[in-house]
């Protein structure tokens, strides 16, 4: 059986069922009181599944921005940069996974390879497209006046791009949050790791699944939340 | 015991900065590729302080002739000079600060305030926060802008305002030499005019060289010290002042791209006090007509006008109106105004459309100083006799 070498992922996490076999627990079902006494079970794997998220988020948009920085000014880098980070995009997460098993083994590593690899694509474009959105008058004018193409960069071009830059990045936490519950094939662990350890128990899938779905929502507000704070312009009344 | 200097940026402005003189030595420019030149042997200079119009028909180079002046482009050969001094020796960023930008589209920064857009340049050469703050203020009243507006984006202004703040933020730091492409060209005529009067009241205030580009020969006229015509293929067809290119065209180019109407733009250049004014008989209401009808023999206007006691305008009177006792200001027709400082081509215009073809000609306080007449205007446009050729020593 092909999951084989990573079926130890989730072992911590089987439940008691020696209980009445009329049992909710027993019953795979909902079980509240199961939910409150084991609740904090889960609150290891969620770090965990918050640290490979938020590393992965921060090194594919160091990545994604300083090739997109590189590609504004030399727009023949434009799409072979795409091409690239098109084909990354498109690898089956699991696939990935395996592929880099032989290279950095079991762990961390593994997953954040693959976690990063699948940002790069979508906050790539977005810090292409906003460059590309700024107003070509405003930059004009900015050299006319004497800033340099590096203060025209960061003092017109790149605040005026955050907006587009910020969508891009809420697309990838959003993203990533899920994919990081796959992460646990690679014995990276994360809320994958309970999740898959027991698909049938409903209680299970709803705590493991649902934390999933409340760290996309706050990753999303806090993404906007910058984004808010970095574009008063935007908010304007006209 | 010895003041310790000030901060270089912080040395205060001197109290005009002088204009520069502009310079272009045979400059040419042309594309790789390109079969024509864009700009062909431009030789021209603006004396400081003069505002250069360079006019012409879309594609005749007359924008590419501004950038090079601050290197946005640069020419192929010939040269530049500023002062005496070529551009091809300064960091094209170092002398871009000491030159006014403004162009059509504004350029205004949309994610920075009116406050914030007017402090790029003082920011750039490290003003302090408070001299800064000072400047803006002055800014925004020598363009007409309330101080209210130093918070707001860009979005929030109208075009016209817009283009105010881009005025503000070309003069920030006071620089010698202003360019300007079609600042004003997407603005409504009404609020366009308005500003084309507030950048002559700024020049003559304080004297900057300033290079102008527009496509539109009537801004050209009004504006410019000197017009330099272009021509498609970046040949320069004219340079002269407008009064030159509307009396003597060098060619057909040049009198077609003028108009046919350049007898009337003529008018454009000349101002009310400039034309003789007429005496006109001055009675007040209640006069008895007799002693008005007296009155007309010694005037050179044949109508009498009645004025109000403080001297201003009220009504024309004529034959049937003294048939009265008395003068009844309600009976005569309704006066042309115009102002001794409005130029001619307005003036004549507020005449035509009255049915009595003279105007009083009013003081600031609004007071009678003369009767501008369609015939003093006509004689105005009667050919000027020819300029004297100079003649073979007899």
């Amino acid at each position: 059986m092909i999951a084989a070498p990573l079926a130890q992922a989730g072992e911590g996490f089987v439940r008691d069922r020696s209980g009445d076999a009329g049992s909710c627990v027993a019953r795979d079902g909902v079980c509240p009181d199961w939910i409150a006494d084991n609740l904090d079970r889960y609150v290891d794997p969620l770090l965990r599944h918050v640290l490979l998220t938020v590393v992965a988020l921060a090194i594919g948009f160091a990545i994604a921005f300083a090739l997109g920085l590189l590609a504004h000014r030399r727009r023949w880098l434009v799409a072979p940069i795409v091409q690239v980070t098109g084909i990354l995009y498109t690898i089956p997460s699991l696939a990935l996974f395996f592929l880099l098993l032989p290279l950095t083994g079991r762990g961390f590593l593994t997953a954040e390879i693959a976690l990063v690899s699948y940002t790069l694509l979508i906050i790539f474009r977005n810090v292409i497209a906003g460059l590309d959105g700024v107003p070509a008058d405003a930059v004009d004018a900015a050299r006319g006046m004497g800033l340099t193409d590096r203060e025209v960069l960061w003092r017109v071009e790149l605040p005026l791009a955050v907006p587009e830059i910020a969508a891009g990045l809420r697309i990838a936490a959003t993203t990533t949050v899920g994919l990081a519950s796959l992460a646990f094939f690679a014995g990276a662990g994360g809320l994958g790791d309970p999740l898959y350890a027991d698909l049938n128990f409903k209680s299970n899938v709803l705590v493991a699944g649902g934390l999933c779905v409340l760290l996309a929502i706050v990753l999303d507000l806090a993404v906007l939340a910058g984004q808010r704070v970095l574009t008063p312009w935007t908010r304007v009344a006209r | 015991m010895t003041v310790p200097p000030a901060p270089a940026g912080d040395r205060p402005a001197a109290a005009t900065t002088p204009a520069a003189e502009l310079r272009f030595e045979e400059v040419v420019k042309r594309y790789p590729g390109a079969d024509a030149a864009t700009i062909e042997g431009l030789s021209l200079t603006v004396p400081a302080g003069e505002i250069l119009v360079l006019v012409g028909p879309s594609g005749c180079g007359k924008t590419t002739a501004m950038r090079m002046v601050n290197r946005m482009i640069e020419p192929t050969s010939g040269r530049i000079l500023i002062a005496g001094r070529p551009t091809a020796e300064r960091e094209p960023a170092e002398l871009r600060r000491e030159i006014g930008y403004v162009i059509q589209q504004t350029g205004l920064f949309p994610h920075r305030t009116v406050a914030d857009n007017i402090a790029t340049v003082p920011r750039l050469l490290d003003w302090s926060r408070d001299r800064i703050a000072a400047r803006t203020t002055e800014l925004l009243d020598l363009v007409g802008l309330d101080a209210t507006f130093a918070g707001r984006y860009p979005t929030q202004l109208s075009g016209g305002q817009r283009q105010r703040v881009g005025v503000a933020r070309a003069l920030a730091v006071d620089p010698p030499l202003m360019l300007m492409d079609e600042p004003f060209g997407a603005i409504d005529p009404i609020t366009r005019d308005r500003l084309q009067n507030e950048l002559l009241r700024l020049q003559r205030a304080q004297p900057r060289t300033i290079v102008f580009v527009t496509h539109d020969i009537d801004e050209a006229i009004k504006l410019g010290d000197r017009v330099a015509v272009m021509r498609p293929g970046g040949h320069l067809a004219q340079y002269a002042t407008p009064a030159e290119l509307l009396l003597a065209p060098a060619d057909e180019f040049v009198e077609r791209f003028v108009g046919a109407d350049r007898a009337l733009k003529r008018l454009a250049l000349g101002r009310v006090r400039d034309l003789p004014l007429e005496r006109p008989a001055l009675v007040r209401h209640d006069d008895p007509s007799a002693w008005v009808r007296a009155q007309l023999g010694d005037a050179e206007v044949p109508y009498p006008l009645v004025v109000d006691p403080d001297g201003r305008p009220v009504a024309w009177l004529d034959e049937d109106d003294l048939a009265a006792e008395r003068v009844d200001a309600a009976a005569g027709s309704p006066v042309a105004i115009v102002s001794r400082d409005d130029v001619l081509r307005d003036a004549f215009s507020t005449v035509l459309a009255h049915a009595v073809q003279y105007a009083a000609v009013v003081d600031d306080a609004g007071a009678v100083v003369g009767v501008l007449s369609s015939d003093a205007v006509a004689r105005e446009l009667a050919p000027a006799p020819a300029p004297a050729e100079p003649e073979p020593a007899a």
